[in-house]
């Protein structure tokens, strides 16, 4: 009994340790960085921070994975509500107008050198949402992405097929490329269900989810129009996979498919490109989105937020790894070590300078639909429409083929609900 | 004639018997089968019974990507802790519910009955709203403390110390002994077996729980094990199945030889509720 | 019973637990009632909105539909683990090293933490790759749904939690067969009665207490599921696996709507107290 008193006084002791919070490490302020990465971009995003830690003896940035983005986010926001968020992290675009709103991102203008990032346009804050530069920068582009269409190109030859440039030629290709489960099943068109890649077609069949108004129309009818489409690729003509689950999982299953040649064409974001490239075993073409009355892409992808509720010491260490992360050096070699777009000007002239892009295609391609990709609209219910809306309904909608204009006016209905 | 029924029946039920440990033995064995595999056979031969050459990368893997150790050690003091505070706030708790007569005995006894039907799933947004205002989400106070007093552990040793006569808690005083000393001293070690299930179920119930850590921290500061290797499986990328099957092993192993030496009381301490 | 020492003995000893247990387990349930009479997302400042939280969850139906989902789990894990338990402890409760090995592996899975076999049914059950895909592929099944359906997906889930709890409604009942004096089942059997009208007749009645106890606490078990849902399907495939807590949560922590969160804790609440009465009640017998 007295032996066991005395383990517990010990382990009392070794309680503290356990959790401890490294305030600083060797007289170094340390920041703390949430990040939701698994595989290839959490090696490369943990070399680019091992990397600021070796160069410089200032600040020390520790990374903590938090799980996917979702779950990160879900971290997040209870973190903030707790008064215990990290120093920083990097967070989906759709969440940017409701954080930044709510007052608890740190706003950015006024850091050194803030002022003369030169950003894509269609990447940054100022760019990417709908009159995003009447509002404090709270948001430095990160991995940022657009959808897009991932073809095989002996597939491809073999059934003299051309990148589809509208919806009907995405289908007659996908009925081409679709074969029965007697000659080993293979789908013609493969996309994880989505509301990114749902929007993409809403833009592309004229419509926007929201008004410039504030009014939520889930696109009208060219919401219905986008969603019958998935519906018709499914059930109609078959060529389509059902989807096969929630969220990453959906995304995952889509690759997988794509890379074991059971689907013939995927879309998908171009953050797998790599991914995708290494792993496939046959030459990998990507092409733009179709369109359907114009082309349409929504924006992806997470920018570094930094909390407003942490001490000044810890937001000056993280801005300055957020600024050498923009540095041409850091861009390039996340975008080029991910496939996710390299977010400043000077790294995209540099990459083009030094010949990359006509050694991948595939990258220039992605960089160069950025000309159609369409801002979001800044409004602080998007994620909640988003996640709690239209995911589900979407979902629904294309497993059991209930009717598109039901389903939409129903979500639309839910969208308006005081949340 | 009737030997020979017999014998075939013996010999069917121990058959059927055997089909029964393999419906929930397979699982373990196709669990660490996996962990033993390369990702690019999983990929290539998914049904392959044995790895094709058994190696230990997933296990390395792992240990990269998760602080086991850290987590392991996190994962044990708070079930451990818990635990122990259960035992130790239980006993005097139940022996005034047991053996001493005092207004409001009923009242609190009334208290634990109804607490033993409130599960955590209940309280969890409530406390998690305490927590946040006092700051202490994210601390092993807010995965400790809400455990520290168990209805059950207090109606188990009450039920125990029932059937101690009064007799051995008179003798006690009369010797000199404190209550205190009558407490700890005395009937705890009377009531060990009672003790050890109430410490086992607690244990195991709180090394497995993924419920309350998940929803009480929000970084790595105080992860616990079950939830460093629930985040395993990656976005995206394609779930590397050895990976998580590696933690998973390491996850379970400990329960699992746990359990292999101490089933007798584990079992007393789930059939005697 | 004796009388304390000091009048003060009896405050010591259970001021600890009793301020333990109102501050966790009672006075959370106040502040569930009163959160959800209020529109919060944890970051901007409250809003006070009367009876609107319990209105909406009734008028978007979520309320019926998430109970009526946990309802219709737990009808299926309650009868599976208490079936296939006591068929496990009729088949088991027998000597010998053989049998207590298989008792013990069927036992073990309740030992094991959620989150691994979660993890490890995910695998076994992945649509590309796993084993039982594998396997109902080359019995001529071709498309597996499984957990990729929404009719398909409660089942599956339903199946693993009584993978997971069975060992524990064997060995109640194998406690409860223990019980039965040898003799009478001898006696009944030399008085001819065969083995299913001994099961139905003597062994039974005999386990009915056993049977309702296990009844109800698989009930309770079924209906705090979670780790599961969380961690196998993230309530999809279009919310077909949203149970009761996993509501709770998502609401919470995915959605910021404490108000929402609480009017559902307090709905569950409601009919977990009406579970918890049947509960005790079985509770009552079985002493």
């Amino acid at each position: 009994m007295t032996v066991s008193r005395r383990a517990l006084i010990a382990g009392l002791g070794s309680s503290a340790l356990l959790a401890c919070k490294k305030k600083a490490i060797g007289g170094r302020q340390v920041a703390r960085l949430w990040f939701c990465y698994g595989g290839n971009n959490r090696v490369v995003l943990l070399d680019l921070v091992n990397k600021f830690n070796e160069l410089q003896s200032k600040a020390f940035v520790e990374p903590v994975f938090q799980g996917d983005y979702f779950e990160s986010l879900a971290k997040l926001r209870t973190a903030i509500a707790a008064g215990v968020p990290p120093t920083f992290s990097h967070v989906l675009g759709e969440v940017i107008p409701y954080l930044s709103t709510a007052g608890v991102l740190e706003p950015l203008d006024d850091y050194p050198g803030a002022r003369n990032l030169d950003f894509v346009k269609a990447l940054a804050q100022h760019g990417a949402f709908e009159n995003g530069d009447k509002h404090a920068m709270v948001a430095l582009p990160f991995n940022r992405s657009t959808p897009i269409m991932y073809t095989r190109k002996d597939m491809m030859d073999e059934y003299r097929l051309r990148a589809p440039q509208t919806w009907d030629e995405l289908l007659s290709a996908a009925k081409r490329l679709y074969r029965s489960k007697q000659d080993g099943l293979r789908w013609g068109f493969e996309v994880p269900i989505d509301w990114w890649f749902w929007l993409a077609m809403v833009g592309q069949a004229g419509g926007r989810v929201i008004e410039p108004s504030g009014r939520i129309t889930l696109g009208g009818d060219a919401g219905v129009k986008a969603l019958k489409f998935w519906q018709s690729l499914v059930h109609e003509h078959k060529v389509m996979r059902p989807p096969p689950g929630r969220d990453f999982n959906a995304w995952d299953a889509a690759n997988t498919d794509f890379l074991a040649g059971r689907a013939g064409i995927t879309w998908t974001s171009t953050a797998y490109l790599r991914y995708i490239e290494k792993n496939a075993k046959f030459p990998v073409v990507t092409c733009p989105l179709p369109g359907d009355v114009k082309r349409s892409v929504p924006t992806g992808g997470t920018f570094f937020v930094m909390l407003k509720d942490v001490p000044q010491a810890e937001k000056v260490a993280a801005w300055s790894f957020l600024k050498w992360m923009c540095e041409p050096e850091q861009t390039i070699e996340w975008a080029t070590r991910t496939g996710y777009l390299p977010v400043t000007n000077t790294a995209i002239n540099r990459l083009r300078e030094s010949g990359y892009y006509d050694k991948h295609p595939n990258d220039w391609v992605a960089y160069e639909q950025l000309e159609h990709a369409d801002p979001w609209p800044w409004s602080t219910t998007l994620f909640r429409i988003e996640r709690d809306i239209v995911n589900p309904q979407l979902e629904d909608a294309i497993l059991t083929n209930r009717s598109a204009v039901d389903t939409l006016r129903e979500a639309r209905e839910e969208a308006e609900e005081p949340s | 004639m009737k030997i020979k029924a017999r014998l075939f029946t013996s010999g069917f039920i121990h058959v059927l018997a055997g089909v029964v440990a393999l419906l929930w033995l397979f699982p373990y064995a196709w669990m660490t089968l996996t962990s033993f595999k390369s990702f690019d056979e999983i990929i290539q031969r998914p049904t392959a019974l044995l790895p094709g050459s058994p190696n230990l990368s997933a296990y390395r893997e792992v240990f990269s990507q998760v602080p086991v150790g850290r987590y392991m050690l996190i994962t044990l003091w708070v079930a451990t802790a818990i635990a122990l505070i259960q035992i130790a706030l239980a006993l005097p708790a139940g022996y005034a519910l047991a053996k001493l007569r005092f207004r409001g005995n009923g009242l609190a006894f009334g208290l634990v009955l109804a607490c033993l039907l409130i599960p955590t799933q209940m309280t969890f947004v409530p406390i998690f709203l305490m927590f946040s205002k006092l700051r202490l989400v994210n601390s092993l106070t807010s995965l400790i403390l809400p455990f520290g007093a168990s209805a059950l552990g207090t109606f188990m040793v009450r039920q125990a110390l029932l059937s101690v006569p009064d007799e051995v808690i008179e003798a006690a005083r009369l010797d000199g002994a404190s209550e205190f000393t009558i407490v700890y001293r005395v009937l705890a070690p009377m009531l060990k077996p009672t003790l050890i299930a109430i410490f086992l179920v607690s244990f195991v119930f709180h090394y497995n729980d993924y419920f309350w850590p998940l929803v009480m921290t929000t970084d790595d500061s105080v992860r616990t094990l079950p939830l460093g290797i629930a985040l395993l499986r990656e976005p995206g990328t394609g779930v590397r199945w050895d990976v998580v099957m590696a933690g998973n092993v390491i996850l379970s192993l400990p329960m699992i030889a746990l359990f292999s030496v101490s089933q007798r009381y584990l079992i007393l301490g789930l059939t005697k509720r | 019973m004796m009388r304390p020492r000091k009048w003060s003995d009896p405050g010591w000893m259970l001021a600890p637990t009793t301020i333990l247990l109102i501050v966790f387990f009672i006075a959370p349930i106040g502040i569930a009632v009163y959160q959800s009479f209020f529109s919060w997302d944890l970051l901007t400042p409250p809003k006070a909105v009367g009876g609107a939280n319990y209105l909406a969850i009734f008028k978007s139906g979520e309320l019926l539909r998430v109970t009526g989902r946990t309802l219709f789990f737990s009808a299926m894990v309650v009868t599976g683990a208490m079936s296939i338990g006591l068929a496990l402890a009729l088949l088991l409760n027998r000597r010998g090293l053989w049998f207590s090995f298989v008792r013990s592996a069927v036992f073990s899975a309740y030992v094991v933490s959620w989150v691994a076999v979660a993890l490890l049914w995910l695998w076994i059950l992945d649509p590309d790759r796993g084993i039982v895909a594998k396997g109902l592929h080359v019995a001529g099944v071709s498309s597996v749904k499984l957990l990729n359906h929404p009719d398909t997906v409660l089942p599956v889930l339903a199946g693993v939690t009584v993978w997971k709890i069975t060992g524990y409604a064997m060995i109640m009942f194998l406690t409860g067969l223990q019980a039965i004096p040898n003799e009478v089942i001898e006696a009944a059997r030399l008085d001819g009665a065969g083995a299913w009208s001994r099961f139905r007749f003597i062994i039974w009645p005999m386990l009915r207490p056993t049977g309702t106890f296990v009844g109800t606490t698989s009930l309770v078990i079924s209906f705090q599921a979670f780790d599961v849902v969380r961690v196998m399907t993230q309530g999809g495939p279009a919310r077909a696996s949203t149970l009761f807590v996993y509501a709770i949560y998502e609401s919470i922590f995915m959605n910021l709507r404490v108000g929402t969160a609480s009017a559902l804790t307090v709905a569950f609440f409601v009919v977990l107290l009406s579970l918890s009465w049947l509960q005790i009640r079985a509770w009552r017998q079985k002493a």
